[in-house]
């Protein structure tokens, strides 16, 4: 069973995307609603993925992702941005980061689970 | 879980005990963008307003789509961008697109 970690301070973007991937593809969820938490949970839990949404308070997504990847231990673990931002330019700046994938909201949550495993290489 | 149910017939069910939900938080965004709409129209509108009001509408695109409320999610976008655009704010589109963003998800 694969071990998903969302990371989302908007309560209704994590509730729905916790439901989707656990009802629809039976995925252990585990979130946090900051980034500092989250990198917490990523060190303890050890993930098989993160989703993470890009714009957050405190810490931001991009700035998250740079964090986690100075940490050896969580460095390896893909993660995947969500965001609301449509222009071309943000979108190509948050995949110069070197995210695993970069997803956009609105998501289906029906099809979240595929765009996922599709995304990482993982049907 | 109903046994009986699919696994997206249960994801459909929970999707809209999770839409009653939140309908506090939703009405709560949409008077903000109303009342930002409405100061603008009436030349009060703050930047701090202006700014809060640009993060709500950037809150509520991406998340109505999410409930099948796809329109709703395309009338928010096009208010964060015009709340976002630097110089002065489109009073006029904002209060359509506040009016009509209300209809859209039914409140």
């Amino acid at each position: 069973m694969r071990r998903i970690l969302i990371i989302d301070d908007e309560d209704d973007i994590r509730e729905v995307a916790a439901l989707s991937l656990e009802s629809v593809a039976g995925w252990q969820i585990s979130t946090a609603d900051c980034a500092a938490e989250g990198i917490k949970k990523a060190i303890a839990e050890k993930p098989d993925a993160i989703l993470m949404d890009v714009m957050m308070p405190a810490m931001d997504g991009p700035t998250a992702f740079k964090e986690m990847q100075k940490l050896p231990e969580i460095a390896h673990i893909p993660v995947i941005l969500l965001t609301a931002k449509v222009q071309g330019v943000d979108q190509r700046r948050f995949a110069g980061l070197g995210v695993a994938a970069v997803l956009f909201k609105p998501f289906d949550p029906l099809s979240l689970s595929e765009e996922i495993s599709t995304a990482l290489g993982w049907s | 879980m109903d046994p009986k149910l699919t696994p997206e017939e249960s994801a459909k069910r929970m999707l809209a005990a999770l839409w009653e939900r939140n309908l506090p938080v939703l009405r709560d965004r949409l008077d903000q963008l109303d009342a930002a709409s409405e100061a603008a129209a009436t030349g009060s509108l703050s930047a701090l307003m202006r700014e809060d009001a640009a993060s709500t509408a950037h809150k509520l695109a991406g998340s109505l789509g999410m409930f099948g409320y796809q329109r709703g999610t395309e009338f928010a976008r096009k208010m964060e961008l015009l709340f976002s655009e630097p110089g002065a704010v489109d009073a006029l589109s904002l209060r359509e697109l506040a009016s009509s963003l209300r209809e859209s998800v039914n409140l």
